[in-house]
């Protein structure tokens, strides 16, 4: 993982600004040539050199972002409803033909002392990342109604990605975790152990798609052309690669409503950080 | 077994089972000192896993990060030996002593209480008790160690606890003695056959030493003598050495024996001729005698008759006494009869009446007389000439005749010296050794045996010496075995 720290850089024009996009591993693993051949794709249309910067959690990258060390970012649908007013909503993806995804519950393989969310108490529970909707947001509303409260765990702990997650409840590191139901479900697509020997106990409802935003501001050129290069990809044969590889139908522009469920969940959420 | 076997073939064997041997005892040596350093090394190693694991999960523990705790000890763990087969176990524990993450959560759940709890059957100590690295030693040989995680200042933040199973200790005999048995694998190839050229060039020699040891009794010790074989080997130049002498003893002691032979066969020569001369010369005392009868009663009939008989009989055992002697002479003997005693009476008698000594005899025969004559007639003169002159001046000689179905038995007894058994034996034995006064008894021993018989002293208060002589009777004699 640190590797994917280093940025990945495709020289088209030198004299050229490079773009820098954060991203977390809210997609899939550490697949740096992935990430080497997407700059590359991004480069070449965009006339300049692009490069991905990655990190464990949102919240540098969000740091990140609001101190203009990267230009765009590949955040949650949680962190932009709690910042939305700071942010542009470049692009969303749309996985299954549509610009959302679930939060699943997950337990090892064939233990079956967890069917819901009333089993997890007094259980060890992984949680994604604090700015995952899949990841915590959901599950905090989840616990909220079955009335499990933060110490009636025997442990909690956040993995520091959604892939970790299947990682530590397959381990039994933890009993049970709260997932990203597209990153679960590509992981059993792609035959991933974690997620093989891993299985799903509850889906939430469909919630916005992680989404590519940058910061809000005067209008970037080069932002315009991010954004239309990625609108554009499922138009291209490479493009249409790029997305089969993230098991994605495309991008659309998108609207803050396509987030309202999260931002209803964030509201029912006393530490979400977003008010009613 | 080995030892039947020839040295070309025992010499690689002896070589190649040595080696063997060696390597196998080279191999339990190593594997013991192998065994003892991979302890010490897994225990180092482990030492230091958990020094690092101590240091890096230190701000983990103080971010409360129990994913990134949990890849530590998983990326670590590796390190740790036993670790892929399920052998070793390790864990970051917090301050209460429970699980906050382990490498193997399915063996030591998240949230599990270790420290004061029982492992293996054996209770932990508790946190509070625990203030520098413990190293507990399990009943199989595995151990636990639990080593302090102390922020600078020395507050407790947490335990490294790592749990080795005994298994990951036990050599690895197969792995110890592939090596030895691919040595001595090749070890046996290189010396089978170089041992059996080294045997077949060391046998050499003394194969060589051993056909020509057959040879001895076999040839001329002469010829044998100018061919033993040179040795460059100091040992078998002894040997050599010593079957050259031993040729030349044999050589010397043959050319002794021939010398003997010659010896003995002119002593041999000389024994017949006093023994010719010793028969004829007995009954030719008598002969003249009766000669001499016949001269001055020769006009008397009767006397004439007598003495002529008694000439005749003489002469007779004479020819029979040679026949006997020169075996190419083949004369019909007649059986004993009881006058026989009374004809050698009377050839002794002159010289017993010369001498004054009273010559009595008697017979008493009662079964037929089957015994050859000339024996016992030579026998019985013998013996009274030998009485005669043993008796002394003036002393008497008893002569007595007996027979019976079973044996002829001649006894003589005289007045003289007493002859005991030993001085018979000495005397028998000293007429073979060329003594022609005695010769006499020595015949007499010789005529005993050979025809089944016996001669020997008879114990008697009554006479100084009484001899008995005795052959069974019958008509045929079976020759005993005499060479």
């Amino acid at each position: 993982m640190a590797a994917l720290a280093a940025p990945w850089t495709t020289i088209a024009n030198a004299q050229s600004e490079r773009l820098r996009i954060g991203l977390t591993h809210v997609m899939l693993a550490d697949q740096a040539a992935f990430l080497s051949h997407w700059a590359e794709y991004l480069s070449a249309r965009l006339k300049t050199a692009v490069a991905f910067v990655a990190r464990d959690d949102y919240q540098p990258l969000h740091d990140m972002l609001n101190s203009g060390q990267i230009d765009a970012l590949w955040t949650c649908g949680y962190p932009y409803v709690r910042w939305q007013s700071q942010l542009r909503l470049l692009a969303v993806p749309v996985y299954q033909g549509a610009p959302t995804y679930q939060s699943y519950l997950i337990r090892s393989k064939g233990d079956s002392t967890i069917r819901g969310w009333s089993d997890v108490r007094g259980k060890v529970f992984a949680y994604s990342d604090p700015l995952s909707n899949s990841g915590w947001l959901v599950a905090q509303g989840q616990l909220a109604e079955a009335g499990i409260g933060p110490h009636d765990f025997k442990r909690t702990f956040f993995a520091h990605g959604h892939r970790n997650v299947a990682e530590a409840v397959a381990a039994r590191l933890a009993q049970a975790g709260s997932i990203d139901g597209y990153v679960w479900e590509t992981m059993r697509k792609q035959g991933m152990s974690a997620a093989l020997q891993t299985e799903v106990v509850w889906k939430s409802r469909f919630h916005g798609f992680p989404p590519i935003v940058s910061v809000l501001g005067p209008s970037s050129l080069k932002l315009d052309q991010l954004q239309d290069t990625l609108l554009a990809m499922a138009q291209d044969k490479v493009g249409r690669e790029l997305l089969r590889t993230l098991n994605l139908d495309g991008f659309i522009a998108g609207s803050p409503a396509v987030f309202d469920s999260i931002r209803q969940l964030a509201r029912s959420v006393p530490a979400s950080g977003v008010g009613p | 077994m080995l030892d039947r076997l020839p040295y070309r073939v025992q010499i690689p064997l002896g070589l190649s089972v040595a080696v063997v041997i060696a390597a196998l005892l080279v191999t339990a040596v190593a594997a013991r000192i192998s065994a003892r350093s991979a302890r010490q090394g897994t225990l180092a190693t482990v030492e230091r896993a958990v020094v690092l694991l101590a240091a890096q999960s230190r701000p983990l523990l103080l971010a409360d990060d129990t994913w990134r705790v949990f890849t530590l000890l998983r990326d670590t763990a590796a390190l740790l030996p036993g670790t892929q087969a399920g052998h070793t176990r390790a864990a970051i524990l917090d301050t209460e002593g429970q699980v906050f993450a382990a490498s193997d959560p399915s063996h030591l759940e998240t949230g599990r209480l270790v420290l004061g709890d029982e492992l293996h059957g054996r209770p932990l100590p508790k946190p509070a008790r625990i203030a520098s690295r413990v190293l507990l030693a399990r009943s199989d040989e595995g151990v636990t160690l639990i080593e302090p995680i102390r922020s600078e200042d020395g507050q407790g933040q947490g335990f490294v606890f790592v749990d080795i199973d005994g298994v990951v200790f036990a050599p690895a005999w197969a792995a110890l003695s592939q090596p030895a048995l691919f040595g001595s694998l090749l070890a046996v190839i290189v010396l089978v056959p170089a041992g059996w050229w080294i045997g077949r060039r060391m046998t050499r020699p003394v194969a060589s030493l051993a056909r020509f040891i057959e040879r001895i009794g076999r040839e001329d010790p002469a010829v044998l003598h100018a061919e033993v074989p040179r040795m460059a080997d100091p040992e078998l130049g002894r040997i050599a050495g010593a079957v050259d002498r031993l040729i030349g003893e044999m050589h010397d002691r043959q050319r002794a024996e021939h010398r003997a032979l010659s010896s003995e066969r002119m002593a041999a020569v000389g024994r017949l001729t006093a023994a010719v001369a010793h028969e004829i010369n007995n009954p030719l005392g008598g002969l003249l005698n009766a000669a001499q009868t016949l001269r001055l009663h020769g006009a008397n009939e009767r006397a004439r008759t007598q003495t002529l008989s008694l000439i005749e009989r003489g002469l007779k055992q004479i020819r029979t006494t040679v026949a006997a002697l020169v075996p190419q002479l083949r004369i019909e003997d007649r059986p004993l009869e009881e006058n026989d005693l009374a004809d050698v009476v009377t050839l002794v008698l002159s010289v017993a009446l010369r001498r004054g000594i009273d010559l009595r005899s008697h017979s008493e025969v009662v079964a037929p007389l089957r015994v050859p004559s000339t024996v016992m007639r030579q026998v019985m003169l013998n013996l009274l000439i030998n009485a005669v002159k043993a008796a002394g001046d003036k002393g008497w000689v008893e002569a007595g005749l007996t027979a019976d179905a079973h044996a002829v038995r001649f006894i003589v007894a005289n007045s003289g010296e007493r002859l005991d058994k030993e001085a018979l034996e000495s005397r028998v034995t000293a007429e073979s050794g060329n003594d022609p006064d005695g010769f006499g008894l020595w015949v007499c021993r010789e005529l005993a045996t050979q025809f089944s018989g016996g001669f020997t002293v008879v114990q008697s208060d009554r006479a100084a010496t009484e001899l008995l002589f005795w052959i069974p009777n019958r008509e045929r004699h079976e020759i005993a075995a005499v060479d």
